[in-house]
C-alpha cells in the first residue's frame, strides 16, 4: 500500500463513529469481539464487520488465541494521520498567534492617536 | 478563548475558527495591510513577501514564502467580495490550477471578534491533498477528537 492509499484507508475507517468508539475502547487494552459487542448494543457480526475495516486499515491486529482472537490497537497509522493534519493546523496556529501580537500593537497605536 | 479549531464541514471544505481579542475593524486592518500581513502570516517559520496586494474586487494578491529551511511556496489569487463582515477570495497554492474559494467572516461581540475561514476546494481529492489527508465520509468532525484518541494511546 502506498502512503497515500494507507492514509485514505485510515481516514475511511475513522469516518464511522462506532469504529472510533471501538478504537477508544481498545486504547484501554485488548478485547474480544464479544467484549466489544456488549457496550455497543450491536450483534457480533455487525461488530466483526467494523473490525474487518479497522484491520484492513492497519488500525487493529487480531490475536491467535483460539476462538477468542482478541483485538488490539495498532498506533502507527493514527500517528501518520495526525502528523499531516498537524502541519496544516500548526501553520495557521503560528500565524494567528503572531496576528495576536500585531493586533495588540494596533490597539496601542489607535489608542495613542485618539486624543 | 484563542484556540484554533479546524473542522471539515463537508467533503470539499476545511474550516478554521478562532477568536481574537480585538474589534473587527483592527482584525480587518491587520489582514488587509501588506506590511502587517508580512508580520504575521506564516508565524516565525520564515519570511513572507507580499508580492502583490490590490485590495478591491477583482484585484490580485500574492504571498511568497521562504521557510528557514529554504523551502519556498506561494499563495495567490483575486478578491471576489469585500464587505464589512465577509471577504471572499480565490487561493491557489504554488499557482496550481483550480484554486480554492476562501470565505472569511468576522463576528464581533464586546470587542472580541470571531473569525471563520472556510476554504472550498474543487474536489475532495484537492482538499485532501491540501490538508494532506484523505478524510472520507463523516466529515465535520473536529481534528481534536483524533488528537485526543492518539494522546490516549501513548
Amino acid at each position: 500500500m502506498s502512503a497515500a492509499t494507507r492514509l485514505d484507508a485510515t481516514f475511511s475507517a475513522l469516518a464511522d463513529p462506532t469504529r472510533r468508539a471501538i478504537l477508544a475502547r481498545l486504547a484501554k487494552g485488548e478485547a474480544s469481539v464479544l467484549e466489544l459487542a456488549e457496550p455497543f448494543d450491536m450483534t457480533q457480526p455487525a461488530i466483526s464487520k467494523h473490525l474487518k475495516v479497522l484491520e484492513r486499515a492497519g488500525l487493529i491486529a487480531r490475536g491467535r488465541d483460539g476462538q477468542r482472537r482478541p483485538c488490539r490497537l495498532v498506533a502507527t497509522p493514527l500517528r501518520d494521520v495526525t502528523t499531516y493534519l498537524e502541519r496544516y493546523r500548526q501553520f495557521w496556529e503560528e500565524s494567528f498567534d503572531a496576528l495576536d501580537d500585531v493586533l495588540a500593537d494596533l490597539k496601542k497605536k489607535h489608542r495613542k492617536e485618539t486624543p | 478563548m484563542t484556540k484554533l479549531t479546524v473542522t471539515m464541514p463537508s467533503d470539499t471544505e476545511i474550516r478554521m475558527e478562532r477568536t481574537f481579542d480585538a474589534p473587527k475593524r483592527l482584525l480587518i486592518e491587520a489582514m488587509s495591510t501588506p506590511e502587517l500581513i508580512a508580520r504575521w502570516l506564516g508565524g516565525k517559520r520564515g519570511t513572507v513577501k507580499v508580492a502583490a496586494f490590490d485590495y478591491r474586487v477583482g484585484g490580485a494578491y500574492r504571498y511568497e514564502f521562504k521557510t528557514h529551511e529554504g523551502y519556498e511556496f506561494s499563495f495567490s489569487g483575486t478578491f471576489e467580495t469585500i464587505s464589512d463582515d465577509t471577504i471572499v477570495y480565490t487561493e491557489a497554492f504554488n499557482d496550481m490550477p483550480g484554486p480554492a474559494i476562501v470565505t472569511t467572516t468576522y463576528r464581533e461581540a464586546g470587542g472580541i471578534t470571531t473569525m471563520t475561514v472556510t476554504s472550498r476546494f474543487p474536489s475532495k481529492e484537492v482538499r485532501d491533498m491540501v490538508a494532506g489527508t484523505g478524510m472520507a465520509e463523516g466529515a465535520g468532525e473536529s481534528y481534536d477528537l483524533l488528537a485526543d484518541l492518539v494522546r490516549g494511546m501513548k
